[in-house]
């Protein structure tokens, strides 16, 4: 009795398996490598004081903002994470290791409510330093607000009485804020795009 | 060009656009996507579940590291209109909208006519999105044309490779998942197998029995022969991946629920599979037992799908449905004492597996035979073989008949042994629907004997029970991670 193989669809079946296995294998690993390199990029997305281009995003957020919260010197033991532009605002979150778990609030909005805070030295020229405590021991908490004209930048703490002063310095110095006007040059010279409508 | 529309924006106009963009809403993806799961689970539809799992993740996870690495801002110098979160290149939302759309089509829809209509109304609904976004100048339109490619194309791609339409076709027709489509190329290799390596030429094959199996696909072959050209009508199993690894899961459960009375070695190959059936077929034969004569299997695909051939007992009934008379009680037990007596053990005695012609009883589907079974493992048939004739007679007329065979003692291990859950799936609905309680009766009739241990444990019974305990936690953790890192909750 003659005996043929591979007919049918046998063939075609033969062919797909390997095919859509390797298929299903890289897409597993391009899944595992997204993760990974994700994981990588999230951890540090705040655009830095050094990157103009990528603040444009922020200052879209709240269009009259005259300043843009930016990441400046993080010091040894810091990183930022959450960063999350959208229509309404920004915001993001800075991590201390010596901080666990109580990371600093970071928002950009259109405006703030500062009723209670008391003045600060001001963080930048035309910017107003507002400070609220809630409480001094056993923890360091409340928000430092940044008042500048279309804007306002706060800062939640809550930091543990005793390291918390050269966290409160180490945090302050973290942030910087970049004026809309420099940002809307920079972007028309490199992008030849118009920041504001 | 995002000026150039800006130019034709009217307040009527952007609330049509703003409402056409309330699709962007996270429960527009989260209703969609989990509809679509808990479709595929309801169909049992588990290769497209796992490739829908894996590029929902694989396109969300590249999107969001795109946007990242590209870092492009909104479109500038125009007024923005329209809600946005993140960096606009590529587009998340428009990929989200077009990746649980893509999901549905190709996992949902089947292919052909209907398919082409859903391609059109996704396409429909994915151009008054991109329209309705460049409108309110939320994307640029190069931000949507990235998304539409790794939102679309990539998924098809993937969908096409891994879920072929021609050997994973979306079908509403019902039917059981092990039932294979028997028409097409597989219909032509068939009959070529049978031609070249049986020697049969087949005049038709059609599915057969369908409801009543699951670990294979029936069939019903006309044939003639090729010396003699006789017209004969044959049995076909056909066996393939699909039942090998059903037929594993089978023997894994069997290892939990019953322990160290079973041999559950799962088979390591189709052809295993079919060389058994065939093997015990021929055993059973050789032992002057009423089953199917063999007649060999055929290789459709090396060491992917086979077709055990048979006798096909035209005429048969099953043994619900047949008169029953002391002939039928005494052949049917008589069956069971022969595989008793030739050590072999049936292991799936039920109404639809014992058929009646002539007077004469048959037995079907060996498939889970055992040769030097346990004692408790033929106690159990006999139980089983007393069942399916207590449900057209009396436990009276059949205990009667079957100290002809057995003694009353092998009747009262056959009871002690028996449980609900040694009892097949079928059997057991039809004892519930027949309303006697056929397993006390027997037992009542019987000399009064302990119960026989079911739940007996070994290392290896433990170790596997744990190990799918450790496997099940693991899979609902990636579950909860998946949920989590996509966004679904």
């Amino acid at each position: 009795m003659k005996r043929r193989q591979g007919s049918g669809p046998d063939p075609q079946r033969r062919r797909r398996g390997p095919l859509a296995a390797a298929l299903a294998v890289a897409l597993a690993l391009s899944s595992a490598a997204s993760m990974l390199t994700g994981c990588a990029t999230l951890h540090d997305p705040v655009p830095s004081c050094g990157d103009p281009l990528r603040l444009a995003i922020i200052a879209q957020s709240v269009p009259g903002a005259g300043y843009v919260p930016c990441i400046g010197q993080l010091s040894e033991g810091w990183s930022s994470s959450a960063f999350e532009p959208q229509d309404r605002g920004t915001s993001f979150v800075l991590n201390s290791d010596r901080s666990p778990g109580q990371p600093v609030q970071v928002r950009l909005r259109a405006s703030c409510a500062i009723n209670g805070a008391s003045p600060s030295p001001p963080r930048a020229p035309g910017v107003l330093t507002y400070t609220r405590l809630t409480s001094v021991s056993p923890r360091f908490t409340g928000t430092i607000y940044d008042v500048f004209p279309g804007g306002c930048v706060s800062y939640r703490f809550d930091f543990t009485t005793g390291p918390h002063i050269a966290l409160m310095e180490q945090f302050e110095s973290a942030i910087g804020l970049y004026p809309r006007q420099q940002l809307r040059l920079t972007l028309e010279k490199k992008l030849g795009v118009r920041l504001d409508s | 060009m995002l000026r150039a529309v800006a130019t034709v924006r009217s307040a009527p106009l952007t609330q049509l656009m703003l409402g056409i963009d309330s699709m962007d809403s996270p429960w527009t993806a989260r209703v969609a996507a989990w509809g679509t799961i808990a479709a595929l689970l309801c169909w049992r539809r588990f290769r497209h579940l796992a490739v829908y799992l894996v590029i929902f993740l694989a396109s969300g996870l590249l999107v969001s590291e795109m946007t990242l690495e590209v870092g492009r801002m909104r479109p500038a110098g125009i007024r923005i209109l329209g809600h946005w979160q993140g960096y606009a290149q590529p587009s998340r939302s428009v990929t989200i909208l077009v990746l649980v759309l893509v999901g549905v089509l190709y996992t949902l829809v089947p292919a052909g006519r209907l398919r082409t209509w859903g391609k059109l109304m996704a396409g429909i609904i994915i151009g008054a999105f991109c329209a309705a976004r460049l409108y309110l100048a939320v994307d640029h339109p190069t931000d949507q044309v990235t998304a539409l490619i790794v939102g679309w194309t990539l998924p098809v791609l993937a969908f096409r490779l891994a879920v072929p339409d021609d050997v994973f076709p979306v079908s509403y027709r019902g039917g059981r998942k092990a039932h294979l489509d028997i028409g097409g190329r597989r219909g032509k290799a068939i009959v070529r197998a049978l031609d070249h390596q049986l020697g049969l030429h087949v005049v038709t094959v059609e599915p057969f029995g369908l409801e009543s199996s699951a670990g294979s696909t029936p069939l019903r072959l006309e044939v003639r022969t090729r010396a003699g050209g006789q017209h004969v009508t044959l049995f076909g199993k056909l066996y393939a991946l699909n039942h090998l690894r059903s037929d594993r899961w089978y023997k894994l459960a069997r290892t939990v629920i019953y322990g160290r009375l079973e041999d559950e070695k799962p088979f390591s190959t189709v052809r295993r599979l079919a060389e058994y059936e065939d093997h015990l077929l021929r055993l059973m034969r050789d032992a002057g037992l009423p089953t199917p004569r063999p007649h060999g299997f055929a290789e459709i695909t090396p060491e992917r799908e086979y077709l055990v051939v048979m006798e096909f007992f035209e005429g048969a009934q099953e043994m619900r449905r047949a008169h029953a008379d002391e002939q039928v009680i005494d052949a049917a037990l008589l069956a069971v004492r022969q595989m008793w007596d030739a050590g072999v053990a049936h292991r799936d005695i039920k109404p639809s597996n014992v058929l009646v012609r002539d007077g004469r009883v048959l037995l079907i589907d060996v498939a889970f035979a055992a040769v030097r079974p346990t004692p408790w493992r033929q106690a159990v048939d006999l139980a089983n073989m007393m069942l399916t004739l207590a449900l057209i007679s009396t436990p009276e007329q059949v205990y009667d008949r079957a100290l002809r065979l057995f003694a009353a003692d092998d009747v009262a291990e056959a009871f002690a042994a028996s449980r609900s859950i040694t009892i097949p799936t079928e059997l057991r609905s039809l004892i519930r629907t027949d309303g006697r309680d056929l397993v006390g009766r027997f037992r009542a009739l019987a000399p009064k004997r302990r119960p026989v241990p079911v739940q007996l444990w070994d290392i290896r019974r433990v170790g596997v029970t744990m190990v799918l305990i450790a496997s099940l936690a693991a899979v609902l953790a990636v579950l909860a991670a998946y949920v989590q890192v996509t966004g679904l909750l």
